[in-house]
């Protein structure tokens, strides 16, 4: 029998329900607070207010068309637009930093050890670290130090930088835009933007480019490539999405934000008997980890821990009132949660000294720390199960199947599930270059990004993916695309059954769902690895494949961070939320068929997912149609 | 270069326009109420027919059949538009072969080719497809670089029991080369040209509708049936040209993947299409893609040993000897004795060894397996001495029929040249018995009798041990065992079909008693076959117990509630499609008519084998149908609800006297009738309903003193 698919429409019937429950006890949510901010300043909106010394802030109107000192709207639009970018930087690229410090603090009888030995040691040879004849640790202990280096690198480019294609990089040498190291990218963007230095917008788009290259050749790859190494590279393992995933018999416990540090110490910890004996001993049946955001990403990744659901998703979680407590680290936290979890028995643990919340227990958990604060956490969790109110327990029914854990390596390994041991070599992307060629597939597609109440939620990325596997595009997914594409079935196997024939009979043979999870926000770079390694071995330059990136329901400044990573990586990228630049047409020229004058790729915008899709499918074809495939 | 998708297409348009040609030339011929079919099915022009449920029995409707098949050749740049494509590609070819068949003629009478293949045939690869015994099926297409290479290919997929298929020049070269052809030795020259690959294609489909019992029509579960189920193959030479590749679309499109050394203008999709420049690679190689099973046994004999040689005939003037049991003495038989009797591997000739001509050829042969294990039980024996006739056949050049001492073996010039000996019936019968039954079977040893007057003791004591093994067999009944047991040997290939095979019910296929079912489970507590008890009877008269319906359940996943074990009218047992016979009520007379695979003529019912097995089969329940095995005829079980045996009135005159002995026995203890087959039809009396029912009544058959079965 055909398989029912969660819809969107029962997804926010779910949410309908809970909306009400946040009624009945006084709570507001993101609805009731979008609302209220519906009008949202048309200076902010479009880039246009410049609030960088206390001259101003100047607005850009038709009556005043410069800033006091004299900035037009497209330097104004520019400078907002570089520091967005510079934020999102600093943010992925702390999150890489913190794994850094986890690396260093690996031992073989810690909470953090040193999982994947061999990736251990090609990374280290990547950085010059000498790996013959030594302890692994002793060898993650100089990787850890020598990436910490990479932050502030005084002379050359990143390390990482070593794995784009020679034609890239050459582009990146002749334009200037080579990520030296992500501080100092960071730095001088801000710099830049300070009062009274950059003024032209290319430069600008340029640095923005630069400070996103910083991070996804930089800092987020760092947060992969070393949480692999400490938490294992993710290998196929089957989980569940969505909030049917919360039990109403255990004890609940959500992870939520970015760092796996914390919440895999949370993960191991409550697996230890003596933790599920406490929550039995409670009249618990055992302790249920979900996860929210990225956070939920890596551990499912790694572990197959459900996803709860996404940014959007975070308030329901809280509102099902069988949350026994809810741990966060940094990034896309909701300050609401705070007074929300108020409204129920749940704990709100923060832990980051960076990311304290009001209304939270703070926590700090840092690598030498991170077992016994992880007790202290699961402790306090399996003690609050008996403050439940059942009267105020609703958990939604639904929740999806998902194959998850589609690490580069892991696909890899796919891929050699359908070569010929008499005629392939194994190892390679080269049966999916194949496949692309021939026509099986006709390109492929990196979906990520957040949810933005600017549009209908999870909406765009759930109809865009439909849309793009029935044409026989393979999807590959982090963030809360990924949470969302999970939640509607589009990583079971059986949603093979909504691709066209090419793509359904590639996920029959070998083996996989059509839509790829591979991983948290800092994951993408998998996806620039991937695209760039495509590319080596086919033999083209990266801005030729008929591959594309999308983010259509982007809010962070992180989002524009990748953005700008991925369009300098090569890849058009096509946006469902607008760049707040708008009042600067010159910007907005920059940031789409500018950029593929500079780096032969751009944005393409529009609101419209139905149309955006049908753009990224022509956008495919065309570039199928120029390398005669 | 053209891109894969503009190949297909372009090589799909230019067999769309040879059919069109082909129709425009019977037009010109025929009117379009021509009939128009293939010889010996009940699924009129296979491809067309699973694919659109249309039966085109006239030329008139394969006209409109063009229609559908230009429908589907679409043209977005979509893999859907290049697999509908490479199926109509398929179904042309179709049309341009069915209007050759036109007037009853067979257009390769007398040629190299085989052209189509009936349906006895292709049910008649359903046994060894589900036991692994043909582990796949390969189609050659276009020329190999020499005669020897044409050859050595083929052989090389022989070797490894799997079926093949030729298409083109091959079949000449194969013929120079001397490789014997046919469905029996399983290489099946189809014909010369590319499009006759549509006789292929119908081979595949017939299976799901055959074996999976899929709604004719029901192009989807087609396609995904033969892309789950059926392992096969296609190796295209070089130059494969747009036709070749608009034929391998829908090869890829059913899951064949295609292995070509045509490396000009060639597109790679790994598991479906795969450039494999060194031709002496693509056994290997498209082994290797389909994921074939190829189970090994590895015997150490001169000459070689596959399943493909099971049905290979060695006539008179090819044979160096023949043990034939009717006139020498010559058995088979298999001891199971203790430990200490028996000394593992031990082989050993009693006689001469057959290395001199003897007058007319004709020797003793005696062939003895002792074998000893903890969990062995005698009830084994004739399980494992039952399997002699296979495994004996599948040696190269040798040929077996007939069991216990009533066997025929003949030895061919060429293995004898080849160093063939009596010794090696030892090596084979040691390897197969320590690979299939390893699990009871601790130590094997095996002795060949060819000394005359040993061959005549042996044969004295063999006797009294058939003997007490028929009275054992008589004393198992329905009755008189706890223990039924399931087998669901076939789901491979028939996913929701169960058996209960019961001592006075033998599984459909003929091939699995309830002994062998028993083995079967001693032999792997997991594999097909399971205990099934006998609680909760509901109903004796039917044979419907909660335990039995509450297993079929389970085992067909739910397509089936409920089971009778002795009607065929209420909850008939299912059919997994490859039972040896099939009976269907004849309404005329309230009977029924069985008819057996290999009869190809006509019934009173006015089907021929072909079409009362399509009423049935793929594990679907058919009041009023049903297939069974041969043993079963004579059981006191047959639709003993329906009051039993006699309700049959009509037999093929093979089939009769195959059944005659034993049919008449029953009758004589159930009814007190004497010689009961004299009062049955067969073909020599008369195919009509009318005729048959004067003859019936003329006889006095017991039928008419039976309950109407409707």
């Amino acid at each position: 029998m055909a398989k029912k698919f969660t819809t969107i429409e029962e997804m926010e019937q779910d949410t309908k329900i809970l909306k009400v429950k946040a009624g009945e006890v006084g709570i507001d949510t993101w609805e009731d607070r979008a609302a209220a901010q519906k009008n949202h300043c048309q200076f902010g909106e479009n880039g246009i207010c410049c609030r960088n010394c206390s001259m101003g802030p100047c607005r850009i109107t038709p009556k005043s068309p410069k800033g006091i000192c004299g900035a037009t709207a497209h330097t104004i639009a520019g400078r907002n637009y570089l520091q967005f970018a510079a934020g999102g930087c600093a943010a992925h690229s702390d999150h890489g930093r913190e794994i850094c410090y986890a690396l260093a603090e690996t031992r073989p009888d810690g909470i953090y050890k040193v999982k994947d030995e061999a990736k251990c040691i090609a990374v280290a040879k990547e950085f010059g670290v000498e790996t013959e004849g030594r302890d692994i640790y002793e060898i993650a202990h100089e990787l850890a130090i020598t990436g910490l280096n990479d932050y502030g690198k005084p002379f050359g480019f990143q390390t990482f930088i070593n794995r784009a294609t020679d034609e890239r990089r050459a582009k990146w040498e002749e334009l200037g835009i080579s990520p030296r190291a992500v501080d100092r990218e960071v730095t001088e963007s801000m710099h830049m933007c300070h009062m009274g230095v950059q003024a032209e917008p290319e430069a600008f788009v340029r640095q923005a480019m630069r400070v996103g290259l910083a991070d996804g050749w930089g800092g987020s790859m760092m947060g992969t490539e070393f949480s692999d190494i400490i938490f294992g590279t993710p290998t196929p393992i089957e989980t569940e999405a969505n909030l049917g995933v919360l039990n109403k018999d255990m004890v609940n416990i959500v992870v939520h934000g970015h760092d796996p540090s914390v919440s895999e110490a949370v993960a191991v910890i409550a697996e230890t008997p003596e933790m599920i004996a406490k929550a039995k001993s409670v009249g618990a049946k055992g302790i249920n980890i979900v996860g929210l955001c990225c956070t939920s990403n890596e551990v499912t990744m790694r572990h197959g821990i459900p996803m709860a659901g996404n940014f959007l998703q975070q308030e329901n979680a809280i509102l099902t009132g069988a949350v026994e407590l809810i741990v966060v680290d940094v990034q896309c936290i909701f300050p609401a949660i705070g007074p929300l979890s108020k409204c129920f028995h749940t704990k709100f643990i923060s832990t980051s000294p960076k990311a304290k919340i009001p209304d939270s227990d703070f926590i700090l958990v840092e690598p030498h720390n991170a077992e016994e604060a992880a007790i202290t956490i699961v402790t306090t969790a399996i003690e609050n199960f008996a403050n439940r109110d059942e009267s105020k327990v609703f958990i939604p029914e639904h929740k999806e199947k998902a194959m998850v854990g589609y690490s580069c390596e892991a696909i890899i390994s796919e891929l050699d599930g359908v070569t010929n041991s008499f005629v392939d070599e194994p190892g390679t992307y080269k049966p999916l270059i194949e496949v692309i060629k021939a026509g099986v597939l006709r390109g492929a597609v990196g979906i990520v990004g957040c949810n933005n109440p600017k549009v209908r939620a999870d909406y765009s990325h759930i109809e865009i993916i439909k849309e793009l596997i029935k044409n026989d595009i393979i999807v590959v997914t982090t963030g809360c695309s990924a949470q969302a594409a999970a939640k509607a079935g589009l990583m079971d196997y059986e949603a093979k059954e909504l691709c066209g024939d090419g793509l359904k009979r590639v996920c029959d043979l070998v083996g996989i769902p059509p839509v790829l999870h591979m991983g948290s926000c800092v994951d993408i770079s998998r996806i620039l690895n991937l695209v760039h390694t495509v590319a080596k071995e086919w033999g083209i330059d990266v801005t030729q494949l008929p591959v594309v990136g999308c983010a259509p329901e982007w809010m962070s400044q992180k989002a524009v961070s990748i953005a700008n990573y991925v369009v300098a990586s090569g890849l058009d990228t096509y946006l469902g939320i607008e760049p707040q630049v708008k009042g600067s047409d010159e910007m907005m020229h920059l940031i789409t068929d500018g950029s593929r004058d500079l780096v032969g790729a751009g944005y393409i915008i529009e609101m419209d997912p139905a149309k955006l899709v049908t753009a990224m499918i022509d956008g495919i074809e065309a570039k199928r149609t120029a390398l005669n495939i | 270069m053209a891109t894969l998708i503009e190949r297909v297409f372009s090589g799909a348009d230019e067999m769309y326009a040879k059919a069109e040609q082909a129709l425009a030339e019977a037009a010109a011929k025929y009117d379009d109420s021509t009939p128009v079919s293939y010889p010996d099915t009940a699924y009129y022009l296979e491809c067309l027919y699973a694919m659109t449920g249309r039966k085109n029995q006239t030329l008139g409707e394969l006209k409109e059949s063009m229609e559908w098949i230009k429908s589907q050749m679409t043209r977005e740049k979509r893999t859907k538009d290049v697999f509908t494509s490479g199926i109509a590609t398929a179904c042309a070819a179709e049309v341009i072969e069915a209007v050759k068949y036109i007037g009853g003629v067979n257009p390769y009478e007398g040629t190299l080719y085989n052209g189509h293949m009936s349906d006895a045939d292709v049910r008649e690869l359903g046994v060894p497809l589900v036991t692994g015994d043909i582990p796949g099926f390969v189609l050659f297409i276009g020329a190999a670089p020499s005669d020897e290479k044409a050859a050595e290919l083929i052989k090389s997929y022989q070797s490894k029991s799997i079926y093949v298929f030729l298409i083109g020049e091959i079949i000449e070269q194969a013929t120079r080369a001397g490789v014997k052809m046919g469905h029996a030795v399983r290489i099946f020259p189809v014909g010369p040209d590319v499009h006759m690959a549509t006789h292929v294609v119908s081979v595949a489909v017939r299976t799901a509708l055959i074996f999976g019992g899929h709604e004719p029509g029901d192009y989807e579960a087609v396609k995904k049936y033969t892309f789950e189920r059926v392992n096969a193959a296609v190796n295209a030479f070089e130059p494969v040209n747009d036709l070749t590749v608009a034929c391998g679309a829908g090869a890829i499109a059913y899951g064949f993947p295609v292995v070509t050394n045509d490396d000009n203008d060639m597109w790679r999709v790994p598991k479906s299409l795969i450039v494999q420049p060194d031709i002496d690679k693509f056994v290997e190689t498209s082994i290797e893609a389909r994921g074939i099973k190829i189970r090994v046994t590895n015997v150490d004999i001169p000459v070689a040993y596959a399943n493909a040689f099971e049905g290979e005939i060695i006539r008179k003037a090819d044979m160096f000897a023949e043990a034939n049991g009717t006139t020498n003495d010559c058995l088979e038989l298999v001891r199971a004795l203790d430990a200490t009797q028996v000394v593992d591997h031990k082989i050993e000739v009693i006689g001469p060894e057959i290395d001199v001509r003897q007058p007319k050829n004709q020797i003793n042969l005696c062939m003895v397996v002792d074998v000893c294990g903890k969990k062995m039980q005698s009830d084994f024996e004739p399980v494992f001495e039952r399997k002699f006739h296979a495994w004996i056949n599948c040696i190269e050049g040798v040929m077996h029929t007939g069991q216990r001492d009533l066997i025929r073996i003949r030895i061919s010039n060429a293995a004898y040249e080849a160093g063939f000996r009596a010794e090696h019936f030892g090596e084979v019968l040691y390897a197969k018995i320590k690979s299939e039954f390893e699990s009871v079977v601790d130590k094997c040893q095996v002795t060949i009798y060819t000394d005359p007057e040993k061959c005549k003791e042996l044969r004295v004591e063999a006797n009294k041990i058939y003997d007490a093994r028929d009275a054992r067999l008589v004393s198992l009944t329905d009755e008189s065992v706890d223990e039924f047991y399931s087998c669901v040997m076939c789901q491979a290939f028939s996913p929701s079909h169960v058996c209960i095979v019961t001592p006075e019910r033998l599984g459909l296929c003929g091939a699995v008693s309830w002994l062998d079912a028993k083995a079967t489970y001693e032999l792997d507590n997991n594999g097909p076959c399971k205990i099934v008890t006998k609680g909760g009877l509901q109903d004796e008269r039917l044979g419907r117990w909660d335990d039995v319906d509450e297993v079929v359940h389970a085992l067909s996943q739910g397509a089936l509630e409920r089971v009778t074990m002795y009607s065929i009218m209420e909850d008939p047992m299912t059919s997994c499609g490859c039972f040896e016979c099939i009976c269907g009520i004849e309404p005329y007379s309230n009977g029924v008519a069985i008819v057996n695979r290999e009869h190809a003529g006509m019934t009173p019912l006015g089907m021929t084998f072909s079409e009362m097995a399509s009423m049935t089969g793929g594990g679907v329940q058919t009041p009023g149908f049903m297939g069974h095995g041969k043993h079963f005829i004579a059981s006191k079980k047959f639709m003993s609800a329906e009051g039993g045996i006699a309700r049959i009135v009509w037999l093929p005159k093979a089939l009769k006297d195959t059944v005659a002995e034993k049919l008449n026995k029953t009758a004589m203890d159930l009814y007190g009738i004497e010689n009961f087959v004299d009062m049955i039809g067969d073909e020599t009396i008369t195919e009509d309903p009318e005729q048959l029912l004067a003859f019936l009544t003329e006889k006095g058959h017991p039928v008419f003193g039976l309950e109407p079965l409707m």
